[in-house]
């Protein structure tokens, strides 16, 4: 009675395991999914990119999910089987005294009780953590499956419920994450290691601080009697089929779930269709020269009466914008260039530009019809009309 | 020592600035590229000889194959151009009197082809900006049956007529260059400049010459330009970003009313982090995740309240979606927010489911540290009334 290190059998080898699958699933859960969430973070991005990329992440998140859902199908079998066939108590059940105690121990705690509270079995802490996590089963279940199952959704519900589903799968998420790195943690490694989901037994220290009254009960002789082996026979031959059938049925239905319905096509459907890349504008026709007229040599008498023409088809290239002589107007021609002027009016012959085109070589030419008006015209004065 | 050179130091001060910054300057100077990088060399004989013969209207070549090319030069166009002061033989080297020695071309394109190197000789920095771009890699694509038809220099810039391209201070073309540039892709691209003209940003481009708008380099590029048929998955993972660089501007989209939060509702969404985080992690993966176009259209984009195609439209959303959900029935489009954040009047599911965890987050996890930290507190206060060993001891002797 008075030996501290007593101890006291908690959990039996196949609750462990349930606590090992329930660490694994949840932190594999929480590690690709916070990621998910708050994927623009810097830290998410390495962890997406450690764990092979988004969709490895998401393949990863679904499968642990599947376990999740799957451990909590053997729970409630397991939990039917001690309340229906084995009639334990109900010690998980939240009660009044719960309430009391979570109050009596704060009180306690800053000095405003005497007495620590004598806590049942499973005392307030562990139920909150343990209806809090079926809170989360069935919160984080539904939204799943809405995430999961888009289409099927909303063929039932307004489409505003993916979303919906989103923020709130992924707040509780945050929430349990917290909760557990808070209160899970504080309550059984730090204010001091915990060893019952480990090795099974809690030592009489512990025992009294967190469940005094079970503790009481214990020592009082007042151990959970089990019913005579042939009324749990009896009962388990009714109760296990049942119980096993509901199971795999959920099992089954997990299983359609997960694989409820296409979401997507695995494709790139085509961003443009029919547009050809490459299609060519029918090219713009080349142009035609304009047909040329044949040369009227009487006509042509002053500058505006066609010899400004002429004078623009073979010299304009040149002694036009490109500076030097320019023979682009009447009065540049009168003006002449560096050299003084072009063409002398009233004599043809002296004309240097005359003179010039009579010699040969230069670059532009008139032809000798040509230079035979120009000549013409310079004799006549050059009269510009 | 040291007093004395901190008196000096203010009047070193400024000589050292301004030592500094006349060595960036010049750096900057020196460094800055400009758009012609080397000076074309002089020839004989000069083009006014050149020109006596081209500027007659009308002349064309015929090829051997059939085609005619004009050899028409005008001189107003070429005197108007950037190259008015660059010498015919620049380009033209192997002419340098008349008649011209023999030319082997036999269609127009290979004409071309033979000056595909000759803009090199001052351009070499935009010749370099051209190197793998969409263009050269469906060039060095022999099983791609355009690799003979991509564009030289010349054929997006004739360089007989090219005038000097204007542009604001910022850089931008103006909005008459900004039309031209998209009419000058259309040569080729005709099915897509057809479906761009009668987009909301070919109309903003095309008839209003908006430089606002983009025209096909604003999101191509110009001469490093890529597409998704060259530039495969890259191009897709990363054009979110193409369209956010106006989308997310508030000093464009202000002026027409269009929001600025596109971007980062695309990207808190699902399809939107999917497509970011494929992005940073290997861009040149592929990816079904739809991307802005996949959504709102490619060249034939148009308003989202367009009634054909606008995608504000509930069916035309709905077709959209079962593009790539094909079950998709009425309700499922609204599972997208459309680019809003919740609000009482926008989802408001969303937003009070966001409300209630607002409270419920703080409110479990306050209780939960209020009950931690009095554990807390006790245990302190109990170590520091006795210490641990008579508190052990203290208990053995029980």
């Amino acid at each position: 009675m008075s030996n501290p290190q007593k101890t006291y059998n908690r959990f039996s080898i196949a609750q462990r395991i349930e606590h090992f699958v329930l660490i694994l699933s949840f932190t594999t859960l929480a590690l690709t999914g916070i990621p998910q969430k708050f994927a623009q973070a810097g830290i998410s991005e390495f962890i997406i990119a450690a764990l092979g990329g988004i969709n490895t992440v998401r393949i990863i998140h679904r499968i642990a999910a599947t376990l999740f859902i799957l451990e909590a199908i053997y729970h409630a079998f397991i939990v039917g089987y001690k309340l229906i066939v084995l009639r334990l108590e109900a010690s998980m059940l939240p009660g009044i005294k719960d309430v009391k105690d979570a109050l009596d121990f704060f009180l306690h705690n800053v000095g405003l009780k005497k007495e620590a509270p004598q806590m049942p079995r499973y005392n307030f802490m562990e139920k909150m953590e343990y209806w809090a996590m079926i809170w989360g089963l069935v919160l984080m279940g539904l939204t799943g499956f809405m995430l999961w199952n888009p289409i099927a959704t909303t063929n039932i519900l307004p489409g505003v419920f993916i979303p919906a589903a989103k923020v709130a799968h992924g707040w509780e998420a945050v929430l349990a994450v917290l909760a557990i790195l808070i209160w899970h943690f504080y309550n059984v490694h730090i204010k001091h290691w915990n060893w019952a989901m480990f090795k099974g037994h809690l030592t009489q220290e512990q025992m009294e601080e967190e469940h005094g009254a079970e503790l009481e009960k214990i020592e009082a002789g007042e151990i959970r009697q089990l019913p005579p082996s042939e009324v749990v026979q009896k009962r388990a031959r009714i109760y296990v089929p049942i119980a096993a059938v509901i199971s795999l049925v959920l099992a089954a239905l997990l299983i359609r779930f997960l694989t409820f319905e296409e979401t997507a096509i695995e494709t790139i459907p085509p961003a443009e269709a029919n547009v050809a890349v490459f299609s060519q504008q029918t090219p713009t026709p080349l142009p035609t020269a304009a047909p040329t007229e044949p040369v009227n040599a009487a006509a042509i008498t002053t500058w505006d009466a066609g010899i400004a023409d002429l004078f623009k088809t073979k010299c304009g290239a040149c002694h036009g914008a490109l500076g030097g002589l320019s023979l682009a107007s009447y009065a540049d021609i009168l003006k002449g260039g560096s050299s003084g002027a072009a063409i002398l009016p009233g004599d043809a012959a002296g004309s240097p530009l005359v003179v010039l085109q009579e010699a040969g070589g230069h670059a532009g030419t008139f032809s000798p019809e040509e230079l035979e008006i120009i000549k013409t015209w310079i004799a006549a004065g050059a009269p510009e009309k | 020592m040291r007093p004395i050179l901190q008196k000096r130091l203010p009047f070193l001060t400024p000589v050292i600035v301004l030592l500094v910054a006349l060595l960036v300057g010049a750096v900057v100077f020196l460094t800055a590229p400009g758009n012609v990088q080397a000076a074309p060399p002089a020839q004989t004989p000069d083009n006014s000889q050149c020109l006596l013969c081209h500027q007659k209207e009308g002349a064309i070549w015929q090829l051997p194959g059939g085609e005619g090319l004009s050899i028409t030069i005008s001189p107003e166009m070429f005197g108007g151009s950037v190259h008015a002061k660059v010498a015919c033989q620049t380009c033209h080297t192997n002419i340098v009197e008349y008649p011209h020695p023999a030319n082997s071309a036999q269609t127009t394109r290979e004409y071309t082809l033979q000056y595909e190197n000759s803009c090199a000789q001052c351009h070499p920095n935009q010749v370099k900006e051209i190197a793998d771009n969409a263009h050269d890699r469906v060039k060095n694509d022999p099983t791609n049956p355009n690799a003979g038809n991509t564009p030289t220099c010349a054929d997006c810039h004739n360089p007989h007529t090219q005038s000097t391209i204007l542009k604001d201070e910022g850089g931008k073309l103006a909005g008459l260059e900004h039309a031209a540039s998209a009419r000058t892709c259309a040569q080729c691209h005709n099915d897509i400049y057809e479906a761009y003209a009668n987009s909301v940003h070919g109309e903003g481009v095309l008839v209003n010459n908006n430089p606002d708008v983009p025209s096909c380099i604003d999101c191509h590029g110009v001469h490093n330009l890529s597409g998704p048929s060259a530039s495969g998955n890259q191009f897709r993972l990363t054009s979110p970003q193409i369209c956010a660089k106006c989308h997310t501007d508030e000093s464009i989209m202000g002026k027409y009313g269009l929001s600025t939060d596109v971007l980062n509702t695309y990207i808190a969404d699902f399809h939107g982090t999917t497509v970011t985080l494929f992005e940073k992690l290997d861009p040149d993966q592929p990816t079904n995740m739809p991307v802005c176009f996949d959504c709102h259209g490619v060249h034939d984009i148009k308003r989202v309240d367009d009634p054909q195609k606008g995608i504000q439209v509930k069916d035309n959303l709905l077709a959209t979606c079962q593009k790539c959900h094909p079950g998709a029935t009425p309700n499922f489009p609204d599972s997208w927010l459309s680019h809003y954040i919740p609000s009482k009047d926008r989802a408001p599911l969303v937003f009070y489911v966001e409300w209630f965890y607002k409270i419920l987050i703080p409110l479990v996890l306050g209780a939960m540290i209020i009950l931690v930290g009095s554990d807390i507190f006790r245990r302190l206060k109990t170590r520091k009334a006795k210490p641990v060993a008579a508190d052990v001891e203290e208990k053995a002797s029980k």
